[in-house]
């Protein structure tokens, strides 16, 4: 089967939601209680039951005019990913489509994939003592259907489909837009399965990285202190086997022979 | 008991080392069971992931409890060094790695022994402020959470390396010193081999204790 | 819609203007995307406020709520002066070259008004056309004559010129040139533009005039009946265009037959009165078949139990003069005048203008039926803010009602789709489709009256009603599929047809057999058809609602086997104007028909004679041509603008005269009641300082009576909020997210602030104007309350919504045409909570 990715070309995006809300149904995820607070964009962050966010931004331009836009947030399902290095369960895991699955009934809770993921994407539930993310509706990819998000979308700012292409096309739609449009999240962690079409700079974006990476930390973590430790471990064993061959222990003095041997 | 063994350590210290011991031992293969799947078999064996996070984070509590205990205890002997002799002492690695006509006399704890304490010291510490943390990341920043994973795995490259040279060095590696730890009393030519200075400071003293003796009676 | 929604792909220019597609018609930004990745369309959005849409404009535009004839009469001003129309096309295909009565005054002449206005009503003699000795209208295709059509269209339109349109509309000069320049480019024969509008453009006092300028504008610019072109009405509900075809509004039987009056004591008098003549001689004048479809609309209501005579008379009539609209609803029920009321699938408690005396004219009521999925605000009125049930004597029966996927049925869209629906999943409980609860209650009616008999109890015991059995349950189903083939119409006796267009050719039917197209229906009694418009949709191919084919020869996506379009699967009405008199499209890349010589292919011709016969195309106007003056409304040939009733502004720089002349106040002695009171009326009132607009967001739908009840909805929109500018906020001291108080003179709500720079303070005529908008979604039922004021029975959400309606806010007072209420500009006051 050819790599798919989701693109999310934010210039079609309307902030219409219907992705928000195909991504409730589909995973039968619960509403909480909300409240307004001066923005449509509600609940105001991803959250265990939220995998999926719209972010809406207002922005004020030089010229007294003013822009507003609508970001698809979720999981960027990375080749290279953070939260799979660190969890120590497995319960995440990259599926057969190279993008990032989830199995709650595995999950331990220690939040290491919080801490790990560049882009902030897993949320904890302390009902359930699990986290949760989107997983890009695996249930639906295994049977070739798309993810309910890009199912729902009324303008195709959302697309699922096989990574080759829309790559292409979202190079050829940033060139067309120009203004400095540009594609984000191939170029990242190996490549992201949900890649932008971005218009403004990231910084300009609320709760996106600049230029997301695993980060050093976790490198330094899992791919090198992780296999240190087995290597010091067995290092020192292997040394205190030589010492004890070689050099010999370091045996008590018998009273009587001590001053013949002169030390050992 | 065998007449003349004096005593290395009381009933206190010995359970102390082995709160502290154990303890790390835990920590040491329950973590091991969460930081690679091929381990988790070790975890299946607790009854699963979860309960394996569950006896690691409240070993960690003991550990950090042992850990407290054994540095108000030993830090007077094994917490400083004592100048100009564990200097001399560490010139020549205790004679441990080659060939010494003289290792320079020290006390109680050995410089070696010192520097094994002060890393369980420093990376106990390191384990319990980075674990603390990583059991409630979401009260602090990603970033700090971040390196907090990565000092506990450097912690414990340092102290599972080091388990495995206390290891060595507590049994076979010089034998004898296992019963300092178990029944608390040692050989004399043990003692004289290894804390030379020690005995002799005992022996002024008059604390040394000599099973069969009265105590001070010498 | 005069075309469809996949057509929006084929538009050079897009205009947003009294809508937000983005937020409310999501979908069709699907086809307006297409647009613009396929064929560089340019997206243009004028608003009060920095919508959805605007955010996907190329160009955006600010204007003051209540100035839209303003702005766009400055836009037939810059396509008159610049040359910019289709001058074949405007002189072919309307009556630009039609010569006025002398004595017609424009507004510019007369204070502000049309000639002929007595009181609040127009006399519109003046408003004709001058006609030979042969009764044929005098033109002068020349455009010469100072009192033809196109000279008076300059002339009343001279007035609206850019610097003054500014001062109006408070938009910047320089956008406003903008958006009439790139809307005036689709002039060209090969360029097609596009208007959207919703209730932005309707809920105004000059409502009707709002949307006729942009008619103007459209047939200046050729863009009638052409791919690509039209002006998009996009129904607010999935199925109001259904409804409206099928005479939900009092004025009209179904398929927009004019109610008969009081005065229209025979069917005869009735047909003479509504069936329009001409002396034109090409026109053909489709509504001279009137006669036709309103005998089969009575057949459909009583078959052959009576003559078609007898069942003229047992129809009800309207009052001459008499307003049976929403707003005189109320108010006649606040006056006592009614003992009952349902309220079947609406939720008037908060979806009425001034709500607050729509819950207090329910209490006048006896008993009120609530047909409704849920409990609303108006099932209990009674227990609503600021009621004391104790007093009120007004018994509520709630008949809960099926969904619309609890059920099979057709619906008709804004492209008048009609599209067949099939049910998903049983009703839940007690719920019944609604056509089950008109059986049970007719048969129950029907069973009274002829026990007890009654006034004009034929009316009700004569009545055919085949739509269902009663079933061994002992209740009454319906089946959609005989109400859809009653609907297209049958032959009720054997007859042999004269063939339409084909004279001496003749066809046979049986009785029973469907009516293939409208055009076969009679005026002798013997077919019936409940909405002509629909006939053909259920007919010798079955239930065509249903089909799904997806072909589309046409290329330009008419898709004509997806399910039907009325009238006669015609997907772009009017169509007969995009050829030019030899049957060549205008545009022939776009082309919707064309002549291959011997026959038309493409979509099915509109008023399209075979080329070179003459027919004006606009055959359902008499004299067979587009008005661009249009003597037909209550409130003058040509639109002209007036303020909102209530406004920021003094006067009206246009004229002297302020407001709509023909509007019915309700704040007149003997006309509304103590509860009608307006601001800003003859001055601006400083108690209520600033404009507000009601709209709606995508998560929400009308009062959100369906919606408010869906937990993930809910979560995303939870509440009432008013959207307010940085300077408002600054000046009131209102920081973003907090409550405040909206207010206006006929009531309050609470809601949460969103300060944004999507809302800016106007500049009308040198002075600084707020515009605050509210969504009107809202009400108390679904807000939460303390434990002791919930029922045993009654639902809670499970995502509580916070806040009222927004139409607690709003005036009486309605459209000089419709009497639709002035939702979208009025005026209130909007402070930080807990500060007055």
């Amino acid at each position: 089967m050819s790599e798919k990715i989701k693109l999310f070309d934010i210039s079609k995006c309307t902030g219409c939601r219907g992705c928000q809300l195909a991504c409730k149904q589909w995973n039968q995820l619960e509403a909480k209680q909300t409240r307004h607070t001066g923005t449509y964009q509600n609940p105001p962050d991803l959250q265990a039951n939220t995998y999926l966010l719209m972010r809406f931004q207002e922005m004020a331009d030089a010229k007294g005019g003013v822009k507003w836009f609508f970001r698809h947030q979720a999981c960027m399902h990375c080749t290279d990913a953070a939260c799979v290095k660190v969890c120590p369960s497995g319960a995440l895991y990259y599926t057969t489509f190279k993008t990032v699955g989830l199995n709650p009934s595995k999950c331990i809770a220690c939040k290491e994939c919080i801490a790990a993921c560049p882009f902030d994407i897993p949320r904890y539930d302390d009902k359930t003592d699990k986290i949760y993310k989107c997983d890009m509706c695996e249930s639906r990819l295994s049977n070739n259907l798309g993810p309910a998000c890009a199912k729902a979308c009324p303008t195709g700012a959302l697309i699922w489909g096989d990574k080759d292409t829309l790559l292409k096309l979202a190079y050829k739609r940033a060139k067309e837009l120009g203004d400095g449009a540009y594609v984000y999240g191939d170029k990242y962690v190996d490549g992201t399965h949900l890649v932008y079409v971005l218009q403004e700079k990231a910084s300009v974006y609320a709760a996106l990285p600049k230029s997301p990476s695993v980060p050093l930390s976790i490198v330094l973590w899992k791919d090198v202190l992780k296999p240190l430790s087995l290597l010091a471990a067995g290092g020192v064993l292997a040394g205190s086997f030589l010492h004890y061959i070689i050099h010999g222990p370091k045996t008590p003095d018998d009273d009587s022979v001590t001053k013949t041997e002169g030390g050992e | 008991m065998k007449k003349g063994l004096i005593q290395a350590t009381d009933w206190y210290e010995r359970l102390v080392h082995w709160m502290l011991a154990l303890s790390c031992l835990a920590l040491c293969f329950t973590g091991l069971a969460m930081m690679f799947h091929s381990f988790n078999f070790i975890a299946n064996i607790m009854g699963g992931l979860v309960v394996t996070k569950y006896v690691h984070n409240f070993t960690g509590l003991l550990f950090c409890l042992a850990l407290l205990l054994a540095l108000k205890m030993w830090w007077h002997e094994a917490g400083v060094f004592s100048m100009p002799e564990d200097l001399e002492w560490i010139k020549v690695a205790g004679g441990y790695l080659w060939h010494v006509d003289k290792v320079p006399e020290v006390g109680k704890y050995n410089p070696g022994q010192k520097m094994f304490f002060l890393a369980v010291a420093i990376f106990g510490a390191i384990m319990v402020v980075t674990g603390l943390v990583m059991w409630f990341p979401l009260s602090f920043p990603s970033w700090l959470v971040r390196w907090m994973f990565t000092l506990h795995a450097l912690g414990f490259v340092v102290i599972f390396a080091f388990f495995f040279v206390h290891l060595y060095l507590g049994t076979i590696g010089s034998p004898g010193s296992a019963p300092a730890m178990f029944s608390g009393w040692v050989t004399r030519a043990w003692l004289k081999k290894q804390h030379p200075k020690w005995l002799k400071e005992m022996e002024e003293e008059g604390t040394l204790v000599v099973s069969g003796e009265e105590k001070g009676s010498h | 819609m005069t075309n469809h929604w996949v057509d929006f792909r084929n538009s050079d220019v897009i205009l947003i203007m009294g809508s937000n597609p983005a937020s409310n018609h999501p979908v069709s930004f699907k086809w307006i995307q297409e647009a613009i990745d396929k064929r560089g369309a340019r997206l243009l959005c004028v608003d009060p406020r920095f919508t959805q849409s605007a955010a996907k404009a190329h160009v955006y535009a600010p204007l003051r709520s209540g100035t839209d004839i303003a702005f766009l009469g400055g836009m037939i001003k810059y396509i008159l002066d610049n040359n910019l129309y289709f001058a074949e096309y405007v002189k072919l295909y309307t009556n630009a070259s039609f010569l006025v009565n002398p004595a017609l005054k424009l507004p510019g002449d007369n204070n502000g008004v049309f000639s002929g206005l007595e009181g609040s009503k127009y006399n519109k003699d003046t408003w004709s056309y001058q006609t030979g000795g042969d009764g044929v209208i005098k033109k002068d295709p020349s455009f010469q004559d100072p009192n033809c059509v196109f000279q008076l269209l300059k002339k009343h339109y001279s007035r609206y010129n850019p610097d003054v349109v500014s001062k109006i509309c408070g938009t910047p000069k320089d956008k406003l040139l903008e958006i009439y320049k790139e809307y005036a480019s689709t002039g060209k024969p090969d360029k097609a533009g596009v208007e959207l509008y919703a209730m932005g453009w309707t809920q105004h006092t000059v409502g009707v005039q709002n949307i006729r300028t942009m008619c103007i504008i459209q047939l200046l610019l050729g863009n009638m009946g052409i791919a690509g072109g039209g002006v998009a009405a996009m129904r607010g509900e999935s199925n109001v265009q259904g409804s409206t075809d099928h005479g939900l509004l009092f004025h009209i039987w179904p398929g927009y037959l004019g109610t008969p009056t009081a005065s229209l004591k025979t069917l005869k008098e009735f047909n003479e009165k509504r069936t329009p003549t001409t002396k034109e001689k090409n026109s053909l004048n489709w509504w001279k078949n009137f006669p036709k479809y309103s005998a089969s609309f009575l057949r459909s209501m009583y078959g052959k139990n009576v003559t078609l005579e007898e069942a003229y008379q047992l129809m009800p009539k309207l009052d001459d003069g008499a307003n049976y609209s929403w707003l005189t609803i109320f108010d006649q029920m606040y006056k006592g005048k009614f003992t009952g009321f349902f309220a079947w699938g609406m939720n008037p408690a908060c979806s009425g203008a001034h709500s607050n005396k729509v819950r207090q004219a329910m209490g006048k009521l006896d008993w009120m039926v609530n047909v409704n999925l849920f409990d609303n605000e108006t099932g209990s009125f009674w227990r609503g803010p600021g009621m004391d049930p104790a007093k009120i004597k007004t018994e509520v029966f709630m008949l809960p009602c099926a969904a619309s996927m609890e059920k099979e049925g057709s619906l008709a869209n804004s492209s008048r789709l009609m599209q067949w629906r099939y049910k998903a999943v049983n009703p839940p409980g007690v719920a019944l489709p609604d056509g089950d609860i008109m059986s049970e209650i007719y048969f129950k009616v029907k069973e009274l009256y002829e026990k007890h008999g009654g006034p004009l109890k034929e009316a009700l015991t004569k009545i055919t009603w085949p739509y269902g059995k009663k079933t061994l349950d002992g209740h009454y189903h319906y089946d959609p599929h005989a109400v859809a083939k009653e609907i297209n119409g049958f032959f009720l006796e054997d007859k042999k047809v004269e063939v339409p267009n084909k004279k001496g050719e003749f066809k046979e039917f049986k009785k029973g057999d469907p009516v293939p197209t409208f055009a076969w229906l009679q005026d002798d009694g013997s077919t019936s058809s409940g909405c002509w418009v629909y006939c053909g949709s259920y007919a010798d191919k079955g239930n065509m609602a249903a089909r799904r084919g997806t072909n589309d020869a046409s290329g330009i996506g008419l898709y004509p086997e997806w399910a039907w379009t009325w009238p006669v699967n015609r997907r772009i009405i009017y169509n007969g104007a995009s050829v030019d008199l030899n049957g060549k499209p205008w545009d022939p890349k776009r082309p919707v028909i064309a002549w291959t010589g011997d026959k038309w292919v493409g979509d099915v011709p509109d008023g399209a004679g075979d080329p070179g016969s003459g027919r004006p195309p606009f055959i359902m106007k008499p004299d067979g041509v587009a008005s661009l003056f249009g003597p037909g409304l209550a409130d003058g040939p040509f639109p002209e603008h007036y303020e909102p009733l209530e406004c920021p502004v003094e006067k009206n720089l246009m004229s002297p005269q302020k407001n709509n002349p023909a509007i019915k106040r309700f704040d007149k002695p003997g006309v509304g009641s103590d509860m009608d009171v307006y601001s800003g009326v003859a001055s601006c009132d400083p108690r209520f300082p600033f404009i507000c607009s009601t709209y709606r967001v995508s998560e929400h739908w009308q009062t959100g009576v369906l919606t408010r009840w869906c937990p993930w909805l809910a979560e995303m929109q939870p509440g009432m909020f008013v959207e307010m500018s940085l300077e408002l906020a600054k000046e009131r001291n209102i920081k973003n997210g907090e409550k405040v108080i909206v207010k206006s003179p006929r009531g309050e709500v609470e809601a949460a602030a969103i300060v944004t720079p999507r809302f800016k303070p106007f500049n009308i005529d040198g002075n600084i104007v707020h515009e605050v908008g509210i969504p009107w979604h809202f009400g108390w039922i679904t807000q939460a309350r303390p434990k002791s004021k919930y029922g045993p029975v009654d639902k809670k959400p499970e995502v509580f919504t916070f806040g009222d309606a927004a139409n607690l806010l709003t005036p009486t007072i309605g459209d000089a045409n419709t009497m639709i209420p002035e939702s979208k500009a009025f005026m209130v006051n909007v402070v930080k909570k807990g500060v007055i």
